[in-house]
């Protein structure tokens, strides 16, 4: 795709990979601030008694009021520092490891940019960014390079590309196709924009937002790569992703995320143009051999292994029996995003081993809003919930608790109905890879 | 022009990141003006068919209370106590139509909790009137010594009668006397700031985000409802406890009112729910063409009314003595629950959490 193979050394200007590194570090410092100001580091890392951790990293638990919010400073610091390309190989990792910190301390904190903003910064850690408009390179801390293997901007270009193909593949589905569904649901809550509020409640446009969106998802990554097309492609990326902010205001900065990492696309010619409007003296535009990597062999060993990890992992939904929207196996870390409406309503009762003493759990006692609504919905974490559960009671002195869960979820306007086989001990089921057969069968009764 | 197009973006992003808080804050947004006619009329029927005349009851009610209450205080006899009763019963279950507005100015005055925090802690009550010592802007550590569960203890419980002539009487009778006119200070000054500038900013706010009138509405439904499932019905009759059951913690036990109370707040939510004789959450569902699940969810208010009816009175003794009926009620109010908190607020797309989210 982006990367031509015979090519992929060969040297091209490093522009684009000095651009994506000033913005995004400039935009992770916007987006940490933004998280603080918004006093979510004490409602998502703090306050919760519980956190769903994810399978195997159970160990990473939050670092407590204090702790939290140093982190978050430290990492503001750290954007600052890749955006300045000062220290930038240290502040990159450091960025890296505690920004992927924060996001494995609660499942139902996940979305899909976190995952891509730790993805970019991991492959960051490796690319030349600071080799140029970088203050280590003009304070002498690194060899100042005015070229790059082309390699490591199509890396830049395939992770995006592929971020924005999956997101494009997950649309094709019948309710997103043919019941316009969620936007449907979604569009009438948006009848206070001004001008185009009075169409929100017409079919036509929610079948316009859903095939629209599918479109640019599926296609936009190839217009951004042809020369030819790509300032009208790069149009596209700014009209479409600021509707989504306007309509969606709730997905926060995801849309920005996108409109500067699709930069990434634009020749080195644009992107040293576009870096010479920056304030700072003139750097040397001339005299330098290209950046090399040591190790070719196993840098490319390595890069072809990632990407075969990214091309799988969305892909691995398939192994698994039945509707992927209502099971959601495998549906994480798979560019699958705003594609349903779902929402659940889910009650445990904790029994001991005999079934004769019987305790309704009240939810609110031992979760947040936000882990109670993502927990309802998803059967891995309801699962969690119930072993933790368990705990609880068995530290009140019921010896071998049994959990049970009745849940019943509504999944794109279809009636709400029973989830999960309410009959099943939860605290006797395993988390595993493989299928949950106690979740129940999907049926839809709306053509 | 590649500048400008820079500059643009840049723009854009700092503009459009909107930093600081946005919860409980609805409609401040310049943006959200807009002409659905349909959400602004609904709004409009809320607050001046539902709400402002919700507060307005519970004021005139709590200004005809004060008669026989002060009667009773000038002198006390079981007489004088009784004719207290129909006033009281009649202030309270007027309270269960205002409980579901738990937003905008009651919300920011925590009247709620100040008002309906039950059970009352009788052992807190005692000690604030033996001492004289009392603060009741003290927020959750004093919401249980005061509002109505605490007036319906210090007028209704055992033997209440006789402590209204004894050592501390006087005391008592004061302190009988701030709880009543804390209750008519905070409803007062709700009821003065739905009449003032939160009518305008209530049938303005047009969204469904999180400190929008709509999500506050399908919200407060679940939360109310919730409410009746745990603390009114589900924890007293022993659901958290194995079924042993805490009668003496139910809303309205010392007054006999707890199955009033119940009937009352239901039927207040689904005279909510249906916007009265006006648009409702109910005729924003037909307008969203979800008109099956509207009639869903008003024939199941109906079901768990009647559910919580057929609990033989005094329902706290019921707790007990007549458990299936009790279980039943409680089944049909989680359906209840089950529908408000899954398929309507998922048909009126609104958000519970004002944390970002990319539609799960």
């Amino acid at each position: 795709m982006a990367i031509d193979w015979t090519a992929r050394d060969r040297p091209v200007a490093i522009a684009p990979l000095v651009t994506f590194r000033i913005t995004f570090g400039l935009l992770m410092f916007l987006s940490l601030l933004r998280f603080w100001a918004r006093g979510w580091i004490t409602d998502l890392y703090v306050n919760p008694s519980f956190h769903f951790t994810y399978w195997g990293f159970e160990w990473v638990q939050p670092l407590g009021d204090t702790g939290m919010h140093l982190l978050f400073f430290a990492l503001m610091a750290a954007s600052l520092l890749i955006a300045l390309g000062l220290f930038y190989r240290v502040a990159i990792v450091f960025f890296f490891l505690g920004f992927t910190y924060v996001e494995l301390i609660d499942v139902t904190t996940y979305l899909n940019h976190y995952y891509f903003i730790s993805l970019v910064a991991f492959l960051l850690i490796w690319l030349p960014a600071n080799r140029h408009f970088a203050l280590d390179a003009r304070l002498g801390l690194v060899q100042r390079r005015l070229e790059t293997p082309a390699w490591t901007i199509g890396i830049l270009r395939l992770q995006l590309g592929l971020v924005y193909v999956f997101a494009g593949l997950a649309k094709l589905n019948a309710d997103w196709l043919l019941r316009a569904e969620p936007m449907k649901t979604w569009l009438p809550a948006k009848s206070h924009l001004p001008l185009v509020g009075q169409f929100m409640y017409d079919d036509w446009v929610a079948y316009l937002f859903s095939w629209f969106g599918a479109g640019y998802d599926l296609f936009i990554v190839f217009f951004l790569l042809n020369r030819r097309t790509r300032s009208i492609a790069y149009g596209f990326v700014l009209v479409f992703h600021l509707a989504t902010a306007l309509f969606f205001p709730a997905i926060g900065v995801f849309p920005y995320v996108m409109i500067v990492s699709s930069l990434i696309f634009f020749s080195g010619e644009f992107h040293d143009r576009l870096l010479s409007f920056l304030p700072a003296k003139k750097e040397p535009t001339i005299g330098t051999e290209p950046y090399r990597f040591a190790h070719r062999k196993l840098t490319a060993v390595l890069t072809v292994a990632y990407f075969a990890l990214q091309l799988l992992i969305p892909l691995r939904y398939s192994l698994y029996p039945g509707n992927l929207f209502w099971t959601e196996e495998g549906y994480r870390f798979s560019w699958r995003v705003m594609l349903m409406e779902k929402a659940g309503a889910a009650y445990f009762t904790v029994k001991d081993q005999a079934g004769q003493k019987s305790y309704a759990v009240n939810n609110t006692e031992y979760l947040t809003l936000l882990q109670e609504k993502m927990m309802s919905t998803q059967p891995d974490l309801i699962l969690k919930y119930a072993h933790y559960l368990a705990e609880v009671f068995k530290n009140k002195g019921i010896a071998e608790p049994k959990v049970f869960a009745e849940v019943y979820v509504t999944l794109n306007g279809e009636p709400s109905r029973l989830y999960l086989d309410s009959t099943v001990d939860l605290a006797a089921e395993k988390l595993r890879w493989n299928h949950y057969d106690w979740i129940l069968p999907y049926e839809q009764s709306t053509p | 022009m590649k500048f400008s197009r820079i500059s643009l973006f840049c723009c854009l992003i700092a503009g459009s990141f909107q930093f600081g808080c946005t919860k409980n804050n609805g409609s401040t947004d310049p943006i959200a003006t807009s002409n659905d006619t349909f959400k602004t009329g609904m709004l409009t029927n809320y607050a001046d068919n539902l709400i402002i005349p919700a507060y307005g009851d519970l004021n005139a009610k709590l200004n005809t209370l004060e008669t026989p209450l002060n009667a009773f205080l000038d002198q006390p006899t079981t007489t004088s106590l009784e004719a207290v009763k129909p006033a009281f019963k009649a202030a309270y279950v007027s309270y269960e139509a205002t409980s579901v507005a738990y937003f905008g100015p009651a919300a920011a005055l925590l009247s709620n909790n100040y008002l309906n925090t039950f059970p009352a802690v009788p052992g807190k009550i005692e000690k604030a009137i033996s001492s004289g010592n009392y603060n009741f802007e003290l927020p959750v550590v004093n919401d249980s010594i005061q509002g109505f569960p605490a007036l319906e203890y210090l007028l209704f419980a055992p033997n209440s009668l006789e402590k209204f002539t004894g050592a501390n009487a006087s005391a008592r009778k004061k302190y009988v006397r701030d709880v009543l006119s804390r209750i008519r200070l905070l409803t007062n000054n709700t009821l003065s700031q739905w009449n003032g500038a939160y009518r305008t900013t209530f049938v303005n706010s047009l969204k469904t985000d999180v400190g929008s009138s709509i999500a506050f509405l399908v919200n407060q439904f679940a939360y109310e409802m919730d409410a009746l499932k745990g603390p009114r019905i589900g924890w007293p009759f022993g659901k958290l406890s194995n079924g042993q059951v805490f009668a003496d913690k139910s809303e309205g036990y010392y007054s006999g009112l707890t199955r009033e109370l119940a009937v009352a707040n239901l039927t207040s939510l689904k005279n909510y729910f249906v916007g009265a004789k006006g648009d409702g959450i109910a005729d924003y569902l037909v307008m969203l063409k979800k008109d099956a699940l509207a009639q869903q969810v008003i024939a199941q208010f109906d079901v768990a009314i009647g559910a919580i009816n057929a609990i033989p009175q005094p329902m706290t003794d019921s707790f007990s003595k007549n458990p299936a009926q009790v279980e039943e009620a409680y089944r049909q109010v989680q359906k209840l629950l089950t529908l408000i908190k899954t398929d309507v607020a998922s048909a009126t797309s609104v958000q519970i959490t004002y944390q970002d989210n990319d539609g799960d």
